[in-house]
């Protein structure tokens, strides 16, 4: 428990966004967090382009990705960074609304670490939220070349 | 090329057919003077037999026995001494006779290929209608293949649509609900220090209005999926799978005076996840409805109906319903209690009725308000399962 990955969230909805960091603050673990809003957003992150371009190029420790956003899609940016010879290494946990199965088939058979339903209830969804958190950011050991703190 | 004229073949008025054998006899024995005048020796004779040949041939049977019997009068008459008489000196009679034979054999044999060529024709004909009756009937089942394709492509569409409408009240309609819930939690978080007690009753109410919305969500959308999944049939124990049930949700009942009672149940055919999805809401409704007594007794056994069917039943003495709501107990979101009473979002037998008509089976209810409730549910039997099935959509 001894450092901290960087969480990169995926996540258009501004409530769910709030809600989301609300319940990462509860465990202290909100501090490493990114924000993108948009498909467009994250893989500028991911490739230190536009607005991050000054960033320094390690990778997030974990990326939770909606499937549902704007612009370029959830399951467009999973495909596009498993087949990325330096980005296919960060874990993605797909955090969606979504229970339908061709969804689910979709991000395993690209390669997802995980795949969590929002719960509709606001503790399940704060405790959903706080395990990944505490999962991909503290205990799980983030391949090399990842940002900690 | 004679024999497709229609015009012989339809020499059908009798007077024209025996008009035919004497006109051809005639006209033999014109010939056979003829032929005669220029010194031809016995030409007659066969010159007559082709004019009896002739007759059966386009005339038919009874016309040819007229010509044979006519030939052999005026053969007799003409050719064979003494000429100009119908009298027949002996040494004739064998030349006589062989020439009736001859011509017999002659129309005899044109009687027997004219009946199989009628035969023939009559074939070709009946099988000629046989082919203009399937060529028009596989239009028909062309037509019809056409219109029940469209209907697929239709129905197709239409489940497609609902398919997308599912997905989007299970995508879109749960976030809000979420930030409806995480909000009004975040606030009684932060402000139940400084809120009085009737804001914080609001707060509640909101939180139970969101958390009830998205039960009723997640029903609609397992009562709609119950149409659209495909069944899986197999043998399922009945008395196995309430077994079962019973005990999971018995568990959750555990401080309770329950009195059990599982009768004998049969072995049928369905599929077993909506079945089983069956006996939880009859059961725990069972439950639910039973929650004031003590103790609470619930029965679930089956009656023989017939050899095609067994009926289930789920008993039990809660609070009942009045008959006079019958019609009413397997409606969508129907409810005959109030929610302080018992809670619920009246989707359960609705369920159950949908499930057990994609069996080919009926549910039904029978009750006393606060005498206790029973529902029944049929379903086919192991042999009749099959066929049943395929009848309902």
């Amino acid at each position: 428990m001894s450092t901290l990955g960087r969480i990169l969230l995926v996540e258009d909805d501004p409530n769910d966004v709030e809600l989301t960091l609300a319940a990462l603050t509860d465990y202290n673990l909100a501090n490493e967090v990114v924000t993108a809003r948009d498909g467009q957003q994250a893989l500028d992150y991911l490739y230190c382009r536009g607005e991050f371009n000054k960033r320094s190029t390690d990778n997030p420790a974990v990326m939770l990705l909606d499937l549902k956003l704007p612009k370029i899609g959830g399951l467009e940016i999973l495909q596009q960074i498993k087949s990325d010879e330096r980005l296919r290494m960060i874990p993605v946990v797909v955090l969606t609304s979504s229970h339908e199965e061709k969804d689910m088939m979709r991000s395993y058979s690209l390669g997802v670490n995980a795949y969590v339903v929002k719960p509709v209830d606001f503790h399940e969804f704060v405790n959903a939220v706080k395990e990944l958190g505490v999962f991909w950011a503290v205990i799980n050991e983030p391949p090399p070349g990842s940002v900690t703190k | 090329m004679a024999y497709w004229n229609p015009e012989f073949q339809r020499l059908h008025a009798p007077i024209l057919r025996y008009g035919f054998a004497v006109a051809s006899v005639a006209v033999a024995l014109g010939v056979a003077f003829a032929l005669d005048q220029y010194q031809f020796r016995d030409v007659e004779l066969p010159v007559l037999t082709v004019a009896i040949a002739l007759t059966t041939w386009y005339a038919g049977a009874g016309p040819s026995v007229l010509a044979v019997l006519l030939s052999s009068a005026l053969f007799d008459y003409f050719f064979t001494e003494p000429f100009y008489s119908f009298d027949i000196v002996s040494r004739d009679i064998p030349y006589f006779l062989i020439f009736i034979a001859w011509a017999g054999i002659v129309a005899s044999f044109s009687a027997v290929r004219r009946r199989i060529e009628d035969s023939l024709r009559q074939a070709r004909d009946y099988l000629q209608a046989e082919v203009e009756q399937r060529r028009l009937r596989e239009i028909e089942i062309r037509k019809l293949n056409q219109e029940l394709g469209k209907r697929a492509a239709e129905l197709e569409a239409t489940n497609k649509e609902l398919e997308s409408f599912a997905y989007s009240v299970s995508h879109d309609l749960r976030a809000p609900l979420r930030h409806m819930v995480g909000y009004s939690e975040l606030l009684q978080r932060q402000a139940s220090s400084s809120l009085d007690e009737k804001s914080q009753r609001f707060i509640r109410t909101i939180l139970d209005s969101a958390k009830r919305m998205g039960n009723l969500i997640d029903d609609l959308l397992a009562f709609s999926r119950i149409g659209r999944t495909e069944t899986r049939t197999t043998q399922v124990d009945l008395k196995q799978l309430v077994d079962e049930v019973v005990a999971e949700i018995g568990q959750d009942a555990n401080g309770r005076d329950i009195a059990w009672k599982i009768g004998a149940l049969p072995v049928c055919y369905g599929d077993r996840s909506m079945l089983r999805l069956v006996v939880v809401n009859l059961v725990s409704n069972a439950l639910k409805f039973t929650r004031m007594r003590k103790p609470a007794e619930i029965e679930i056994g089956c009656v023989d109906l017939d050899k095609k069917e067994v009926e289930v039943f789920v008993r039990d003495n809660g609070a009942g319903f009045d008959m006079q709501y019958e019609n009413k107990l397997f409606g969508v979101f129907q409810r005959l209690h109030l929610p302080e009473q018992f809670e619920g979002t009246g989707i359960g037998l609705a369920t159950v009725q949908r499930i057990i008509h994609r069996h080919g089976g009926k549910v039904r209810g029978e009750g006393a308000v606060d005498g206790g409730a029973t529902f029944y549910f049929s379903l086919p039997k192991a042999q009749s399962a099959l066929e049943n099935m395929a009848d309902t959509p």
